[in-house]
């Protein structure tokens, strides 16, 4: 029988394009909205990064968009009321705008370093860091320092673009990929994809994780690692390469560092820096001449392995004759190193077996024309197919770093890096390495009062003068980024700001803004106490950190210990930039930007945060945003982002440039830009043509078009790959006492130096856990959120919720036999900081040696719109707090040092250990606790307890 | 005509996309929404979802396998639900469409009983029992382009572990796929010839391991002496 | 199967009212005077007091009772849909039967309404049993001993109410007392029978498996190997649906037992003994009947608790 089926009425829809802002994938969306609200929320299927597809946090924006949890009005601590609970009192925008702008002229009149602003999850650090830039305070970053800059630094010292942001796997022709420490949060999308791909042709699927859940699900071979050990598996399986002599030699020679002289004096100043000559051309020996030559001539035959005598006498061995010692060693052997990363020896000389047979043996060959920087044609790309991508496995170690680089390493001896099937750049990358952009360290100019800063806040430090600190040595930045703790500390360390602001060290700030970043709960280590110190109070009762403003679209745990709440929209209400010059949605093929424009009017009194950028940076006269009368440049964001030029023809957006929008890339500003974006479905691709696609380090056309579009510096030269790294041999040198230039003064910073920042990668031993007993805490206690949530923005999103409502700690199941502990079983987990008290629940897809849960799940009684009684907050937990931001003191340190990476700064998250240990009967419940939010201003606290939702009208 | 769902085991990474897509199509659909939500922001949230993923592991630590597990119903070719049915809500169309009136359901939960797959689920607002339409708004619609009349988590599906056609004509995709890749049926031992088709995990494919070695060392000593490397 | 209230008391009131029904009437039909007239034209409204009390219960338990009046649309397939028309069918007919017991119309036609009320009452009986044997997901319900069941134990519920009618209004008790002791004999033994049939460590060949119900000997377990065992990682949420509440509902083992052995002293146990001694105080009799039907109470929750639809096996189980 057929039964009338009602359809959509298509005649009371609108159709919108723009991009989803649930994760850092920026995925095309195409929106249905009908009587006002939003109908339905579906991939573009013309858009690059997705191609039409859409994950569960996308699919779940409309629950998104009517969240509760929505921010209203500008909200002030109210006089009187503590820091912290949460006690507001809303205020008009024009109020909130006055009070911080005051503040604010105060500071930047004064001593700008007093501002700290930063900014957590967003997609917009181009506008944010030019605005910290203007106002004249170092004291910016993102969220880098505890989320990925291990990824980013490594990469862009080693080959010019990284894993994670800067690249991605050629999903189209790699027949074997390794996927390292990737969760199920990352890159969503496009590894979605491009994993099914891989699968319909049939190549093969490694995953190096400690749990199976996710991509590793799916994996063809599952290797359980030991957390923090990747290194030990990625030296290891360049052992055998070495051994086996599967190495792509041209490539090394023609593309990499490793056959560049490098000084062996050792004990003396310049050893470990490449010989150069009079030019400053890096030198090698030309075994067929004979004779000592400029290593980026044509036609040279450089060794690879070679030991010279220098014309001073001095000796110098090669970059390959280095690495071949180092890794040929017993010590990187399989055998050595199986028990120590939990993969059995056999199993990883399989694995570089099978990675050299493809690399090698089943080699790509694309009939594509190209031209190198030596301006000699080849007719054919020759793709090395092994594709690789890593992410917070790797990044979250204080190993992180140097793991990454073996990483590297790893690809550039199978010569597997921008070739078909390997992982390859993406647009505005590859840089030359390492990047030109140097961090502010001028003090004149720091503490200048009223007076941009010169150079931009972030940058890529190649030497010890590079160093953000003062005469003496003292960090000048509040996290402390950028000194001799954490000298490569490219991302900033948002980690320590509180810390450190709290404790006055190295000084004192005035104000704190932060943005959509919930740094009062999962996005901290040590959770606890970083609350305690938000509302610290210092000698005369004043609060230790004077002022904080928060700005969110959503209500968090942070935004209770705001003294002012800027409300911000929701990404169906804005313009949003999505830039070349931030993290672009460029493709290996294609360049690509995109915006996000308004689609639904806010329903609430809220602004977005870009336009009161823009709006505090007129009111500040900041010189970018200020004409020559005094009278401001730009109107709103809109205005700023068409208008704008970094350079001449360069700003924001690459698309439809020029008065007549027929210019790509580079271009006049287009006042109808913005028009045209969203005529064009709300994004820009920029195909590369063949010829530029492949090998862009050594590729003459692509270089020289990329120097004219400002995508590479002045001149363009080919970039060679970094085997050796000698930016870090310099800060090694200043450790050793041996460098012509600052050195630290402190012990524990010299030792540090001259340990970590080994020009080669190598690995060690996680600091949490060096010279610590590891029986105490036996097992290693890591995080991941699932697939469809990100960051702690999803307990809000009513559909999403009834998926993952409370966490439980995993443990492989036979570990949880011997410890006696069964499902549900309720345990205490205790680290060497603090202790927790949470459910088990057993599994079989976890490595013996770990345990892990889902992050951010756990949330304070109150907060994202929820009721108090709701399970994340009466169940869910956070492994946070057992996580301290600062390492155990040892004898020899003066002070306690940054729980990160040595080099870069990066928070060690997933160097956790922790013991685990069944309650007794009766103890149950979780703990710590956390005291119920107060409910904001405006909200009755009343919800429905059913939600029936729908756009069609009754 | 036998339309269906073939769904891949081999490729879903238990991402919930098509749970989620499923929930917000049909919750504002006018064929079975809008889909309740109880206690939405409270201690026990729950909700009436027509499809859903579940996480099972197979084998033992550590070669065991992590499977994602997306169920929605499999519109049975012999579909017990229909006939347990006493008010005739429940129904099978000539498409091969499973749907329940929403008209005309008395909410007994006997076609629940029947389903061996819990692909339906009673919505307490509305009294009735509600499950996937196969999106039968969204491809019969001849107002959506063609690419877009497919059911919403096919469209969603990420890795496109999700393929919608008619199993009836052997030349269709969902047919062609199903046959080269052993789909099977869920519980075919029930009876119930289930439509939708799931597709075990591929066998990797072994690559030449340990034993290529002398290849791959003759090869790098041949190299090493072989003509001059220039760059 | 989460037990629902209603539905419980639904199929054991009108179980024991269909039950009584059909003994009356075929005691009606019995030469011997099983029954004085006064005890008939009692036992009857009675009898349809206890069906129509729990038809009423059954449509409580419908989530849109608007429209139950649909209920009897689908005769050809439904079992639900037979039990409705055949019920509706009952009452016109039973009430007739009563106009002729009252009337003390004697012959052919009130012969004749005994017999369809009886033929009616155990169709009715059957309809309602089979609802659940015919359904293929719930193996312990997937039982010739399931109708077996529902017939004897409505006949020994029944039969027990009929003892007190006898006692209280005149007929032949010892009788009574015989034949409610033989079926109740009958549907203790058939009761352990598909206890046994259904139980948890059983099933063989019949019950089926977590590994089944995913596909593991289709090929869904890792590579290279022909067996594994499957666990469930995570059921898609971490509250409840309507699914773990209507399906995966759990007893503990402890009160399971409790309630089975209530289920065995009271249904069956205490009345068989009090049968054996005889039946002779109306209050005793009574009194034994509501006993019994307590204690079948509890063993319909059982049937219900007891069941393990093959959705639980996506939910965790490994075996149905």
């Amino acid at each position: 029988m057929t039964r009338q089926i009602a359809f959509d009425d298509r005649s009371r829809q609108q159709t919108h394009f723009s991009t989803c802002y649930m994760c850092a994938c920026r995925c095309g969306i195409k929106v249905t909205v009908e009587n006002d609200r939003v109908r339905f929320i579906q991939g573009n299927p013309n858009h690059p990064v997705n191609k039409g597809v859409l994950c569960a946090k996308g699919s779940a924006g409309i629950m998104k968009q009517y969240s509760a949890a929505k921010l209203t009005k500008p909200l002030m601590r109210r006089p009187g009321a503590r820091r912290g609970a949460g006690d507001f009192v809303e205020i008009e925008w024009d109020e909130a705008l006055d009070i911080l702008t005051a503040r604010l002229r105060d500071i930047r009149a004064s001593d700008p370093t007093k501002l700290a602003f930063f900014t957590g999850r967003d997609q917009m650090q181009a506008l944010s860091g030019m605005w910290a830039q203007q106002f004249g305070t170092p004291n910016w970053a993102a969220h880098g320092g505890f989320c990925s800059v291990n990824m980013a630094v490594a990469g862009l010292y080693t080959i010019g673009y990284s894993f994670w942001e800067f690249g991605a796997p050629d999903w189209d022709h790699a027949k074997y990929f390794l996927l390292w420490g990737v969760a199920e949060d990352h890159s969503s999308n496009p590894l979605k994809i491009g994993l099914d791909k891989l699968k319909k042709r049939g190549a093969k699927f490694v995953s190096i994780n400690p749990v199976r859940t996710g991509y590793s699900a799916i994996a063809d071979e599952w290797l359980p690692i030991r957390p923090g050990t990747d290194g030990l598996l990625a030296l290891a399986l360049i052992h055998v390469l070495l051994k086996r002599g599967a190495i792509d030699w041209e490539f090394l020679i023609r593309y990499t560092n490793a056959p560049w002289l490098v000084v062996q004096t050792p004990g003396m100043p310049g050893d470990g820096l490449f010989a150069r000559d009079e030019k400053d051309n890096p030198l090698v020996w030309d075994h067929v001449a004979q004779v000592l030559s400029n290593g980026h001539l044509p036609d040279i035959a450089p060794a690879l392995l070679a030991s010279v005598e220098l014309p001073d006498g001095r000796r110098a061995k090669t970059v390959f004759s280095l690495i071949s010692e180092r890794y040929l060693d017993e010590r990187y052997a399989p055998e050595s190193v199986a028990a120590e990363c939990g993969v059995a020896a056999a199993t990883i000389t399989r694995i570089a077996h099978e990675i050299a047979h493809v690399a090698f043996n089943e080699a790509v060959e694309l009939p594509i024309r190209w031209t190198d920087m030596h301006g000699r044609t080849h007719d054919k790309v020759i793709g090395r197919p092994v594709a690789m991508h890593a992410m917070r496995g790797i990044s979250a170690h204080s190993n992180g770093f140097q793991t990454c680089r073996a990483l590297h390493l790893l690809q550039m001896l199978l010569g597997a890096l921008e070739g078909p099937g390997n992982f390859r750049a993406r647009a505005p990358y590859p840089r030359r390495i390492p990047m030109r952009t140097l961090p502010e360290n001028d003090p004149t100019v720091i503490f200048a009062p009223d007076t941009p800063l010169k150079r931009m806040p972030n940058g890529n430090p190649t030497r010890p003068e590079d160093l953000v600190i003062d005469k003496d040595g003292k960090p000048l930045r509040i996290d402390r980024a950028y000194s001799w703790e954490s000298p490569l500390a490219a991302h900033g360390m948002m980690h320590m700001v509180i810390t450190n602001a709290a404790n006055h060290d190295p000084y004192p700030i005035d104000t704190l803004l932060l943005f959509m970043a919930n740094m009062a709960w999962n996005s901290s280590m040590n959770t606890g106490d970083v609350r305690e110190m938000l509302a610290r109070t210092a000698a005369h009762g004043e609060y230790a950190i004077p002022f904080i403003v928060v700005v969110d679209a959503f209500q968090s745990e942070t935004v209770n210990f705001a003294d002012l709440v800027l409300p911000d929209t929701t990404y169906l209400e804005r313009y949003d930039a999505i830039s070349l010059l931030d993290r672009p949605i460029s493709e290996p093929d294609a360049a690509g930007d995109s915006i996000r424009h308004p689609i639904l009017k806010p329903d609430r009194d809220v602004r977005p945060w870009q336009d009161v950028l823009v709006e505090l940076a007129s009111r500040l006269k900041f010189p970018a945003f200020t004409r020559e009368d005094g009278s401001r440049k730009f109107a709103d964001y809109r205005d700023f982002i068409v208008n704008y030029e970094k350079l001449p023809g360069i700003g924001f957006l690459a698309g439809w440039r020029g008065k007549d929008g027929e210019s790509h890339l580079r271009g006049a500003p287009n006042p109808k830009q913005w028009e045209k974006y969203i005529e064009h479905q709300s994004f820009f691709t920029y195909p590369w043509p063949e010829n530029m696609r492949y090998y862009r380090f050594a590729n003459k056309d692509y270089l020289e078009f990329a120097e004219k579009h400002a995508l590479f510096g002045t001149p363009p030269v080919q970039v060679i790959l970094q085997m050796y790294s000698e930016p870090l041999q310099k800060f090694r040198l200043a450790g050793q006492g041996l460098y012509d230039g600052p050195q630290p003064s402190s012990p524990t910073d010299r030792e540090r130096l001259a340990t970590y920042f080994d020009p080669l990668p190598f690995w060690y031993e996680p600091l949490e856990t060096q010279g610590k007993a590891r029986e105490a805490y036996p097992f290693h206690a890591i995080t991941q959120r699932p697939m469809m949530m990100y960051h702690s923005w999803d307990s809000q999103n009513v559909w999403l919720r009834q998926i993952v409502a409370q966490n439980y700690l995993y443990m492989n199941r036979g570990s949880a036999r011997k410890l006696g502990l069964a499902d549900y079983d309720w345990v205490w987990v205790a680290s060497r900081h603090a202790r927790i008290r949470c459910q088990l629940k057993t599994m079989e897809g976890v490595e013996a040696n770990t345990v892990w849960t889902w992050n951010a799940i756990g949330r304070q009684p109150g907060v994202a719109g929820l009721e108090p009684g709701a399970p994340e907050a009466t169940a869910g937990f956070l492994l946070n707090h057992l996580i301290s931001e600062l390492l155990p003191k040892h004898a020899s340190d003066e002070r306690r040092l940054t729980n990160s990476d040595p080099v870069t700064g990066q928070a060690a998250w997933f160097d956790l250990r922790v013991s685990v240990r069944k309650c007794a009967p009766g103890e149950t419940g979780l703990w710590p606790t956390v005291a119920p939010a107060k409910r904001l201003p405006g909200d009755d606290g009343v919800r429905p307890t059913i939600l029936r939702w729908t756009t069609k009208r009754s | 005509m036998k339309l269906g769902l073939l769904i891949d085991l081999d490729t879903c990474v238990g991402c919930h996309a098509c749970a989620t897509a499923c929930k917000e199509w049909n919750g504002s659909s006018s064929v079975s929404g809008p889909l309740s939500d109880y206690e939405p922001f409270g201690a026990d949230p729950s909700g009436v979802w027509l499809n859903r993923v579940r996480h099972y592991e197979v084998g033992d630590y550590p070669a065991s396998k992590t499977i994602n597990f997306p169920m929605s119903c499999l519109h049975c070719e012999d579909a017990d639900c229909v006939s347990v049915c006493p008010t005739g809500a429940s129904y099978k169309r000539a498409d091969g469409i499973v749907l329940v009136d929403q008209e005309k359901c008395m909410g007994c939960n006997l076609c629940a009983w029947a389903c061996p797959y819990g692909a339906r689920e009673l919505d307490q607002a509305t009294g009735t029992m509600k499950k996937c339409t196969l999106c039968v708004d969204r491809i019969y619609d001849v107002l959506l382009p063609p690419e877009d009349r497919q059911p919403a988590c096919v469209l969603a599906c990420p890795t496109h572990a999700r393929m919608f056609g008619d199993f009836d004509d052997p030349h269709s995709e969902v047919s062609r796929v199903s046959a080269d890749r052993g789909g099977f049926g869920l519980l075919p031992e029930l009876g119930y010839a289930p439509v939708n088709r799931y597709l075990p995990p591929r066998e990797p494919k072994p690559l030449p391991g340990v034993d290529d070695a002398r290849a791959l060392l003759e090869r790098g000593l041949a190299s090493l002496a072989s003509p001059v490397i220039r760059r | 199967m989460k037990p629902a209230l209603s539905i419980v008391f639904f199929t054991v009131a009108s179980g024991a009212g269909l039950g009584l029904l059909a003994l009356l009437a075929l005691a009606d039909l019995c030469p011997v005077p099983l029954l004085s007239p006064a005890a008939l034209i009692r036992g009857l409204p009675l009898a349809l007091l206890l069906i129509a009390a729990g038809l009423a219960s059954s449509v409580l338990h419908l989530a849109k009772p608007s429209n139950a009046w649909r209920a009897f649309a689908r005769f050809r397939t439904s079992w639900l849909s037979r039990e409705a028309v055949l019920a509706a069918l009952l009452f016109p007919l039973t009430f007739a039967y009563l106009a002729a017991v009252a009337l003390d119309t004697a012959g052919m036609a009130r012969a004749l309404l005994s017999i369809v009320v009886c033929l009616l009452s155990w169709s009715v009986l059957f309809c309602t049993a089979m609802i659940y044997a015919s359904l293929k997901p719930i193996r312990q319900w997937r039982t010739g001993w399931t109708p077996a069941a529902y017939l004897l134990l409505g006949h020994w519920s029944g039969a027990l109410i009929a003892i007190a009618v006898a006692v209280g209004y005149g007929g032949e008790p010892v009788s009574w007392a015989w034949l409610a002791a033989g079926l109740g004999v009958a549907a203790l033994l058939v009761k352990l029978g598909y206890w046994h049939h259904g139980a948890a460590d059983r099933g063989g060949k019949s019950a089926l498996t977590l590994e089944q119900a995913i596909g593991v000997p289709q090929g869904v377990r890792p590579p290279g190997v022909s067996v594994a065992q499957a666990r469930l990682f995570d059921a898609g949420h971490t509250q409840r649906t309507f699914l773990t509440d209507e399906f995966v509902f759990r007893i503990a083992r402890q009160h399971a037992q409790a309630l089975r052995g209530a289920a065995l002293a009271l249904g069956f146990g205490i009345p068989l003994i009090w049968l054996a001694t005889g039946p002779r105080h109306w209050a005793a009799a009574a009194s034994v009947a509501v006993l019994a039907i307590v204690g079948l109470l509890a063993e319909r929750w059982l049937f219900f608790s007891d069941a393990r639809h093959t959705v639980r096996l996506y939910h965790g189980d490994a075996r149905t």
